[in-house]
């Protein structure tokens, strides 16, 4: 009996062994968040509550800003793809939120060397209506023109004081979007995620790096160029280029 | 022998007289019993599944407050029953009244006492496609929340729950309901939740979507006239047109299939000398933030002609003036929404959109046996 005790507690002992305690290593899936950060002029995006200025002399306060992101993919090293997400709708429009949007997903553990979404509603999606889906999904009505010209792929609002006068009474929307203007943002970067110490991913972008990039300015001024909907994309597509050409992604 | 077999009967019959429930115990001194009475019937309740016109969006889901035939029959009845209001004398209903989309013609409402309350009560159609919380403010996160607060506030319904919830526990038909949607086994266990969950089932199956917009852009059946197509397509839905020079487009917030986007925005009304100076601060008001003082729902517009008077105070009494309103521009408060922007309109094209804004009115929703008045 008395040896029976001591087997016990040995195999108590033993077993207590076992657990993996100071090994967090893990080669499942590892909970992986992706910030998406926005920035005016490299400076944290305050919706509202700053007052940023413009190349042209004019003043803005941003009320909103937001875009899709289509299929976001992690590329691993062996150049196998993981999937994240099919979409995403970025959005800042709250004076009392941070500028930052995150999003988790469960990734395999591995090595990767990049990450890739397409800018705006990918054609496939592009090309549904949105009663096809909830009304708090991502690809909801108000984010829809019309059976023509379909989903709003971006939106940059805001309100300018171009007179310098104080007064910020001049409303600037700019709102893009069709297949033709869809757009791939690639990024490389070499990362590891297994559960110890991983990396944060943070993808950036630039309101202002969208509106100029310091050599062409987009000219808020101009009352053609003040309202950006639907149909006139044409007047927009500077500004959609710069956007789709300015994201970046940090790695730490 | 004899012995045995009368013990065994004696002892038989005190095993059986010790089974029969217990005398109640006469006690006027005694705590009430806290279990309430019993209740019985049915309590396994029937899924439903809330059908919506293809065109339509698919209904935002509440894991929190699943549907029921059992539980929308009882919310029914309880948003029509005086029971939920002081003194038995005040309905949900009485500010959401079917034949006027289920608004109450009110500028601003008025309560059980007779006084106006702070804004006008919202129609409650397609409440099942919101997902950006409730009320013109959005104060309450969900819509079985949203209930709790008439029933208290004193320009409402001005009754103290508790009051409510002895009368439902007291009434003869209510208990047995609540044991039908919710499986109550207790008098005592009617409780707020259930009551306002029950409400938010009835108030989650009220669909309007069959105006004559519907059966002519969706169904096919019908034909807008020359005026109510130009406004829809000259005027409405309008998309590129520089600020300031041609009607902006409507739809920008009124987007169809719901013609409204649930977001809270400052649409111009108010000339302020800063963002301090709105009399009713609206959703900065919950967020505690000054720059969203002055902003509320976009509403939806379907049945908008039979909700005058508009906006969250009821200021304007006509759809006349609240597109002469639009076309003003707004006054350059900072946190305007950007696309007030004024534009020219002539008395032809006001004429125009106001046939179209006429044709959003649902007619078989103000007669819809399905959300009528039960009793």
């Amino acid at each position: 009996m008395k040896y029976l005790s001591l087997i016990a507690l040995f195999a108590l002992l033993f077993f207590a062994a076992c657990q993996d305690d100071d090994d967090p290593v893990q080669t499942g899936d590892i909970a992986t968040t992706i910030q998406f950060r926005a920035e005016y002029d490299d400076t944290d995006l305050a919706i509202q509550s700053a007052t940023y200025a413009y190349p042209t002399g004019a003043e803005l306060k941003a009320t909103l800003f937001q875009y899709y992101v289509s299929d976001l993919t992690l590329i691993a090293a062996d150049s196998s793809e993981v999937e994240l997400s099919e979409i995403e709708l970025i959005r800042y429009d709250d004076a009392t939120a941070d500028n930052i949007e995150e999003r988790t997903y469960d990734v395999p553990a591995g090595d990767y060397i990049g990450l890739r979404f397409g800018l705006g509603v990918k054609p496939e999606l592009n090309a549904l209506d949105p009663n096809n889906f909830a009304a708090d999904d991502p690809l909801n009505e108000n984010e829809f023109w019309n059976s023509t010209a379909r989903y709003v792929f971006a939106k940059i609002e805001a309100n300018a004081d171009l007179e310098n006068d104080g007064t910020f009474d001049t409303g600037l929307s700019y709102h893009m979007g069709s297949d033709a203007l869809y757009s791939i943002v690639t990024f490389t970067g070499s990362f590891t995620l297994d559960g110890d110490n991983d990396p944060q991913l943070i993808v950036t972008s630039d309101v202002l790096k969208a509106l100029s990039d310091g050599m062409d300015t987009f000219d808020i001024a101009d009352p053609e160029k003040q309202r950006v909907h639907g149909g006139n994309q044409a007047v927009a597509t500077e500004i959609w280029e710069r956007l789709a050409g300015q994201f970046e992604l940090l790695i730490q | 022998m004899k012995r045995s077999l009368l013990l065994s009967v004696l002892f038989t019959l005190f095993v059986a007289a010790s089974c029969e429930p217990d005398e109640p115990v006469v006690c006027p001194e005694c705590p009430p019993d806290t279990e309430g009475r019993e209740v019985t019937g049915p309590s396994e309740p029937t899924d439903f599944t809330l059908e919506v016109p293809d065109y339509m969006p698919r209904p935002v889901l509440d894991e929190d407050n699943p549907m029921t035939v059992e539980g929308i029959a009882l919310g029914r009845r309880l948003f029509y029953d005086k029971i939920m209001g002081r003194d038995s004398s005040f309905a949900c209903a009485d500010c959401h009244i079917q034949e006027k989309a289920f608004t109450d013609g009110r500028a601003l409402s008025q309560g059980v006492r007779g006084e106006n309350g702070r804004r006008s009560a919202m129609s409650i159609v397609n409440l099942a496609f919101n997902s950006n919380g409730f009320n013109w403010d959005g104060s309450s996160e969900q819509l079985w929340e949203q209930a709790i607060h008439p029933v208290e506030d004193m320009l409402e319904m001005d009754e103290d729950w508790e009051r409510v919830l002895e009368r439902l526990r007291e009434h003869n038909d209510y208990p047995e309901r609540f044991r039908a949607a919710f499986g109550i086994d207790h008098t005592d266990q009617i409780s707020q939740e259930l009551a306002i969950k029950a409400i938010a089932q009835f108030e989650r199956t009220i669909i309007s979507a069959d105006s004559h917009f519907d059966r002519f852009f969706y169904k096919n059946t019908e034909f807008l006239t020359e005026e109510e197509q130009l406004g829809a397509d000259s005027l409405f839905f309008v998309e590129d047109v520089p600020a300031g020079v041609l009607h902006p487009g409507c739809g920008h917030c009124h987007n169809k299939p719901s013609f409204g986007d649930n977001k809270f925005k400052n649409n111009g009304l108010d000339d302020v000398a800063s963002l301090d100076d709105f009399i009713d601060l609206g959703r900065g008001e919950v967020t505690g933030s000054r720059f969203d003082n002055g902003k509320f729902r976009t509403p939806t517009l379907r049945n908008i002609a039979l909700t005058a008077p508009y906006m969250h105070d009821g200021r304007f009494n006509t759809l006349e003036e609240v597109l002469d309103h639009y076309a003003s521009g707004g006054h350059g408060v900072e946190n305007e929404d950007p696309n007030i922007t004024g534009f020219p309109l002539s008395e032809r094209e006001k004429v125009a959109l106001l046939a179209f804004l006429r044709s959003l009115t649902d007619e078989t929703l103000i007669s819809d046996e399905r959300y009528s008045n039960p009793f």
